[in-house]
């Protein structure tokens, strides 16, 4: 059965099994990426008609024109290099130490990753609160150790930290799981060799488990970073339907949305989501081609 | 007899999955009407008019009330509405139906939409059902609507919205504040001024914002004598000697201490519970959410908003109802029915007394309901006795766009401390390039 060449019969059995799927991706991703390429090049654009006067690069322009556009790429920058090293580093701490614990690790495990399964309207609700500049907690809680208190969401230099916290710590649980997945799958029989060459825990550490769990902290970060580049609800539930005191928290993907939804330009909304198509996919070629000599299979 | 049963298992697989986009797909495009109440075979002669609204809890049940009594009243028409979320999500979903021909018949939406939903002929002009036909509203009812109102339905001559659900600026005090410091009620800017650097000492300010002050800053430059946009003519005075004092008047009582704006709280609601201001500048919608959260002991009042520079203006904010073009002749002609039900006298009486709002014509205060409830309600005056100098800002092509600039200007002043002169030069020369590249 395994080995059998492939025949007429035998591919059209294998894209009818595909069928299912293809259809729902062609439909709800690949035609909306083909449209919102074509977008991007609509200078004169009757949205609701659907009728296209001028094509051109004069949306792409705008952008590089654009000093709120340059805002918006450097903030997402900033959130993706706040948030992946750190959110990666923190869950694997908490992996490791998940992992050597048995006693209630279940238990951790389910209240690690509830941040992950509840809505982000919700948590933001709550960060709100925790945030709040005259009664939330962090402020009380900096104020114990003799911090002035910071006005979390309404200084434009605290707003983009506030947000990066509370992504970092709504992106824990699920990290955590892929990295336990990580740890499990090391045989045990490496650390017992390690063992007998006298390798301290700190030395099996970054010669055993770091090298072995290089596939998952691979797709953690691809992951991350890619997640991180799409942020946007965070946002808009964080800040309550804006982009942060003086627009400190203006990411890519919310300045698609005010263009698109708020100030209906259509075109120069698909040409910025074009331009994060492109950065994502620059990023991830980098990091594929890292991988090549440092993830160990 | 293998082969059979695969190519069954797939060929029913196959048919499961298209069925079920199929039916997803016409799931969606029924939605808008099937998702409203009411069986439609006891309506099969009636003409059905959608409605699409933004209102949700209370709102949402005074508004199904007066849908109600409509449909009671005669017998052509059914008017089926439907709550499509907050404001926001209503205008994306406008958006959305638009585009996907699937429009309602009629629709709340902010009037400042107006000319571009015109300009993309999405909406109908009702000037032929308003001014004309045996449905036309009498000249005495025109009068009777408060000027205000009308004049913001009215885009380039046409009327193309009528007032629905509308609030004005009030300004809300604390008694016990003003008495413990022997403080009159304002009358004028200078006066809360003046309380400011009185209470200041204390740390109680005197006036307390929302997160967002354009209206207040709107209303100040209106009261020193220029719109931010000229109505007609489309000039811009944003950075017009007079605009600049506004902005400065604001941002040096924040500065000063003398106020503070609500921040990432959005509304001041709260800081004004908790006494952190002698007055504040908020909506008079927002009295419902006062009453709900302040404790019995507060002891707080309501008044229009204190006069600058020797006259008095106050925004009135808020939705109107449109009505869309695809809707076939009969559905305009009900839909209009039930417009000017909402505004006739009673009905809209009925409306501000179960929501707040404020009513949308002057005979609606001789109602004798609508006296005693402001009697028993004296928080809700304000609103009405601001009706007279209440004023909306202008709508042109390129508003929402210009919205945000607006938005972002007035933010920055106070959340980055920005020089309001160099901030509203920028946004004079922003929206002055808005209001040129929309007419090309």
């Amino acid at each position: 059965m395994l080995n059998e060449k492939p025949t007429v019969k035998s591919t059209i059995k294998g894209w009818l099994y595909l069928l299912p799927m293809l259809v729902i991706t062609i439909t709800f991703n690949i035609y909306p990426i083909i449209k919102s390429f074509l977008m991007s090049f609509y200078t004169k654009y009757d949205f609701y008609n659907d009728i296209v006067s001028a094509y051109g690069f004069s949306n792409f322009t705008y952008l590089w024109n654009d000093p709120d556009f340059h805002l918006a790429v450097r903030n997402t920058l900033v959130f993706v290099i706040g948030v992946v090293p750190l959110n990666i580093i923190i869950s694997l701490a908490i992996a490791l130490l998940l992992n050597k614990i048995k006693f209630l690790a279940g238990a951790f495990r389910t209240i690690y990753f509830l941040p992950f399964v509840t809505s982000t309207v919700a948590i933001a609700q709550v960060w709100n609160w925790i945030y709040h500049s005259d009664y939330g907690l962090l402020n009380y809680l900096l104020g114990l150790v003799g911090v002035n208190p910071i006005n979390w969401l309404n200084d434009p230099k605290w707003a983009m930290p506030a947000l990066i916290i509370m992504s970092i710590w709504k992106g824990l649980g699920f990290n955590i799981v892929l990295f336990l997945v990580g740890l499990n799958n090391i045989n045990t029989r490496y650390y017992q060799a390690a063992e007998i060459d006298g390798a301290n825990a700190w030395r099996q550490f970054t010669n055993v488990t770091l090298p072995l769990l290089s596939p998952i902290t691979f797709l953690v970060t691809v992951n991350g970073v890619i997640g991180s580049f799409k942020v946007f609800d965070e946002i808009f539930a964080l800040f309550q339907g804006s982009s942060g005191p003086s627009k400190s928290a203006l990411t890519i993907v919310y300045y698609l949305y005010e263009k698109f939804y708020t100030e209906w330009k259509y075109g120069i909304a698909a040409a910025s989501g074009v331009v994060l198509f492109f950065l994502i996919l620059f990023v991830t070629l980098i990091q594929l081609w890292y991988s090549r000599k440092h993830v160990h299979y | 007899m293998k082969k059979h049963t695969w190519l069954k298992v797939m060929a029913s697989t196959v048919t499961v999955v298209l069925a079920a986009l199929v039916m997803a797909g016409c799931g969606n495009s029924n939605s808008s009407s099937s998702s409203s109440k009411g069986s439609s075979t006891t309506d099969n002669k009636k003409v059905e008019i959608t409605f699409w609204h933004g209102m949700n809890g209370p709102y949402q049940k005074a508004i199904n009330s007066i849908i109600a009594d409509f449909n009671k009243s005669q017998s052509k028409y059914v008017v089926k509405g439907t709550a499509q979320g907050n404001y926001t999500a209503l205008q994306q979903k406008i958006m959305a139906a638009a585009k996907s021909r699937n429009l309602p018949t009629i629709s709340q939406t902010t009037y400042t939409t107006v000319p571009d939903y015109s300009k993309s002929n999405l909406i109908e002009p009702l000037d032929n059902y308003m001014l004309q036909g045996s449905d036309k509203l009498s000249s005495s009812d025109l009068k009777d609507i408060y000027p205000a109102f009308l004049k913001s339905s009215k885009y380039e001559g046409k009327y193309y919205s009528i007032p629905f659900s509308k609030s004005t600026r009030i300004l809300y005090y604390n008694q016990a504040i003003l008495d413990k410091y022997g403080i009159a009620k304002p009358k004028t800017w200078d006066d809360i001024v003046a309380a400011g650097n009185k209470l200041k000492a204390d740390g109680i300010y005197g006036m307390g914002f929302d997160r967002s002050w354009d209206m207040e800053f709107e209303g100040l430059a209106r009261q020193a004598g220029n719109p931010l946009i000229a109505p007609g003519t489309l000039k811009v005075n944003l950075d017009t000697a007079d605009t600049l004092e506004a902005a400065n008047l604001i941002q040096n009582m924040v500065k000063n201490k003398i106020a503070k704006t609500a921040g990432a709280d959005n509304y001041f609601t709260q800081g004004f519970i908790q006494g952190k201001a002698a007055f504040y500048a908020g909506s008079s919608a927002g009295v419902t959410q006062m009453v709900a959260q302040a404790p019995k002991t507060l002891k707080w009042g309501t008044m229009p908003l204190p006069s600058y520079k020797g006259k008095k203006a106050t925004e009135i904010a808020g939705n109107d109802i449109v009505m869309f073009k695809s809707a076939s002749a009969d559905q305009k002609k009900g839909a209009w029915q039930f417009m000017k039900f909402l505004l006739s006298s009673k009905e809209t009486a009925k409306w501000a007394m179960a929501t707040g709002y404020v009513p949308l014509r002057k005979s609606a205060m001789d109602d004798t309901d609508f006296k005693q409830y402001l009697k028993d309600k004296p928080y809700n005056q304000a609103a009405v006795d601001s009706l007279d100098d209440g004023f909306q800002s202008t709508a042109f092509l390129g508003f929402s766009e210009y919205r945000n600039d607006l938005l972002e200007a007035v933010d920055q002043m106070i959340t980055k401390n920005a020089d309001p002169k160099a901030t509203l030069t920028k946004l004079q020369a922003t929206t002055e390039n808005i209001i040129k590249t929309n007419k090309q």
